[in-house]
């Protein structure tokens, strides 16, 4: 019983965990190298990853996406899709893609003369998937060794773990006053049923062994 | 603009909720600790006129006031993440 407690407390944990490392934003530090235009499927489950920009789009059985290609500091590539999130999930309310699309191609640069950006972007790169981060900011940077700070996530994380830890300690001590005793008047109810049954059951076995011969 | 819609009324049933859930519990811790004031100190009158008295000062408080930052808080955050996503 205690396993099968702790795979849902970390089943549940787990999920919540995973929406938020897809949801919240991040930083890369990056240099733009290119941006391209490609038709993408949008039929099989990878739909959820995804945006919606508007209504239309759900219907839609492909459409354009734009990209944009960046090389991180390290030389290893990342590419990042440019879509609306619009107002879906998640709540991003990005309506602005075509402007970022053009601060992307503004922001090109080569190996010789690099121009360091900071994109801020949510979500996943996958390649047996063919999933992207959606990219969000663009902001220019000294060099590709700036520290970061995510000022948001920590406010985030903070009033989300606040919240969480106020109604579970509210959940605790309503259990505590209102459904433990409850739970123990009932266990006690079947103890003593057991305790009857088993006195029961000495009666009858006595009864039995009288029958033995002695 | 459907999607805008969508959002919207899904966002005003779940703060609805959330405001009267808000409230009822708000109002219960009050009464809670307004009985146990009166058995800790007071014991002078009547324990019910004393806490309806009690109760009806929390209805007209700033602080009951506050539950309907339900209302309020999710549209300024909407509205001040559409400026800084998009015209920042």
């Amino acid at each position: 019983m205690a396993y099968v407690k702790w795979a849902f407390i970390i089943i549940f944990w787990g999920t919540i965990a995973v929406i938020l490392q897809y949801s919240l934003p991040q930083h890369d530090v990056v240099r733009i190298v290119n941006t391209y235009e490609e038709r993408q499927d949008l039929t099989d489950w990878t739909r959820i990853f995804w945006s919606e920009p508007e209504d239309q789009s759900t219907s839609l059985s492909n459409r354009d996406v734009q990209f944009i290609q960046a090389v991180r500091a390290n030389g290893k590539p990342i590419v990042y899709r440019n879509e609306d999130t619009g107002w879906g999930w998640p709540p991003y309310f990005k309506f602005d893609t075509a402007n970022l699309y053009t601060e992307a191609n503004d922001a090109k640069s080569t190996k010789d003369n690099p121009d360091w950006v900071v994109v801020t972007h949510y979500g996943w790169r996958n390649e047996f998937m063919s999933i992207f981060p959606n990219a969000i900011f663009i902001r220019h940077v000294e060099g590709p060794d700036v520290r970061i700070v995510p000022w948001f996530n920590i406010v985030f994380l903070t009033i989300f773990a606040a919240l969480v830890w106020a109604i579970w300690v509210r959940w605790r001590r309503f259990r505590q006053k209102k459904i433990d005793p409850v739970l123990e008047n009932m266990e006690d109810g079947l103890y003593a049923a057991g305790d009857a049954i088993d006195e029961k059951r000495k009666g009858f076995r006595r009864w039995l062994d009288s029958w033995k011969s002695k | 603009m459907f999607g805008a819609m969508r959002l919207f009324l899904i966002l005003l049933v779940v703060q609805t909720i959330a405001y009267f859930a808000l409230s009822f519990y708000s109002r219960g811790v009050r009464r809670r600790k307004l009985e146990t004031w009166w058995d800790e100190r007071g014991k002078t009158g009547n324990k019910e006129a004393f806490v309806a008295r009690g109760l009806h000062v929390y209805d007209n408080s700033f602080r009951r006031k506050l539950i309907l930052g339900v209302y309020i808080v999710p549209w300024v955050a909407i509205g001040a993440l559409i400026y800084i996503v998009n015209y920042m």
